[in-house]
């Protein structure tokens, strides 16, 4: 590929090529998830974005690469990811520690799954299906803070 | 593609604009994520991905002629990485966020997008149709056959699988120039005097 910055690249010129064609159109279910993603739609909410997980000794990298960190100014949320079964387990942890009463949604397109904070700002949900997914955490008297959607396949 | 009537009502919550923003646009963000050559259930996901950052990202949006360059880089990110994926490598969850729309929000931010905008498709063709073959014959046959694979197109074409490839990639760099040549010659200033490039 050798795109320069007016030079498309492979995939843009296949795109076009599709398009103009008109021989390839999204199947319907695909734009009904388009449609039905606006119902997941946050207003107010913080973004989270994913951050680099600092390395704990001994972990390999290959290790690391489950657990996901997501961050604001103030509230950082790490999640520990497990496949088993073509399933998704998450273990979370939201820190600093958060006033009793905070809860988060596991959201994915199809479920969303809802868990009490414990008080050491612990969570898990199992049985995840594959696929996005977004953790929301819901304060008192604080805007939600909401992880950027990630995609997970076991 | 989406005019501010629309996106104000979007911004408002209103499910019927937001249904007008998808169907207007789905097919130019299905159109970059199967470039990638995803199956249709991973193109489906990477499509998917890319609504759902829209959504997350809303509150952020004032410019309704961005949000398709926007959809169609973040399509194209998605779609590169459901790619890798597939080819092998195996991070669990994929690797950092792409840039929020605030910074990538541009209208011209992918120069790809110039590429795809439904009044380029003619002049896209057009230069397709001037080609010599296979070049001609292979492009035509790549868009009108999406779901064929490449010893199909190969058979159709005549040619052995091994050439299909390298073939394609050189139709398409070929095109590529053409439509560069093209670009540069319609902006550049009237010539002057003889001899210039054909």
């Amino acid at each position: 590929m050798t795109a320069g910055p007016h030079r498309p690249d492979d995939e843009c010129l296949i795109a076009a090529l599709h398009l103009a064609a008109g021989r390839d159109p999204a199947p319907d279910h695909v734009a009904a998830a388009a449609r039905a993603a606006f119902s997941l739609r946050l207003p107010g909410a913080v973004t989270a974005r994913r951050a680099a997980v600092p390395a704990p000794s001994g972990v390999r990298a290959d290790d690391r690469a489950r657990l996901l960190r997501f961050g604001t100014g103030d509230l950082t949320v790490d999640l520990e990811v497990d496949a088993a079964d073509g399933l998704i387990d998450l273990a979370g942890q939201v820190s600093p520690c958060q006033e009793a009463g905070t809860w988060v949604e596991v959201r994915t397109p199809c479920l969303t799954e809802s868990r009490v904070l414990s008080a050491a700002g612990r969570f898990a949900v199992t049985g995840l299906p594959p696929g996005w997914f977004s953790v929301v955490c819901h304060r008192e008297d604080r805007p939600p803070v909401a992880t950027s959607w990630t995609r997970i396949r076991p | 593609m989406i005019d501010q009537h629309t996106l104000d009502a979007v911004l408002a919550g209103d499910q019927a604009a937001w249904d007008v923003t998808v169907k207007r646009l789905t097919p130019l963000v299905w159109s970059a994520v199967r470039a990638y050559g995803l199956s249709t259930a991973d193109a489906a996901d990477a499509v998917q991905g890319t609504w759902l950052r829209l959504v997350e990202s809303l509150h952020t949006v004032r410019d309704p002629a961005r949000i398709g360059a926007w959809l169609f880089t973040t399509a194209r990110r998605e779609a590169c990485l459901v790619r890798r994926r597939t080819r092998g490598e195996r991070p669990v969850a994929d690797p950092a966020d792409p840039p929020g729309p605030a910074e990538t929000w541009h209208p011209h931010a992918d120069p790809a997008l110039a590429v795809v905008v439904a009044d380029e498709g003619r002049r896209l063709w057009g230069v397709v149709e001037s080609m010599h073959e296979p070049c001609r014959s292979l492009l035509r046959l790549m868009a009108a056959a999406p779901e064929a694979g490449v010893l199909q197109l190969a058979g159709r074409l005549g040619m052995p699988p091994g050439s299909y490839g390298p073939t394609r990639a050189r139709c398409l760099n070929r095109l590529r120039s053409l439509l560069t040549a093209e670009e540069t010659a319609s902006a550049a200033p009237p010539p002057t005097g003889r001899g210039t490039a054909p």
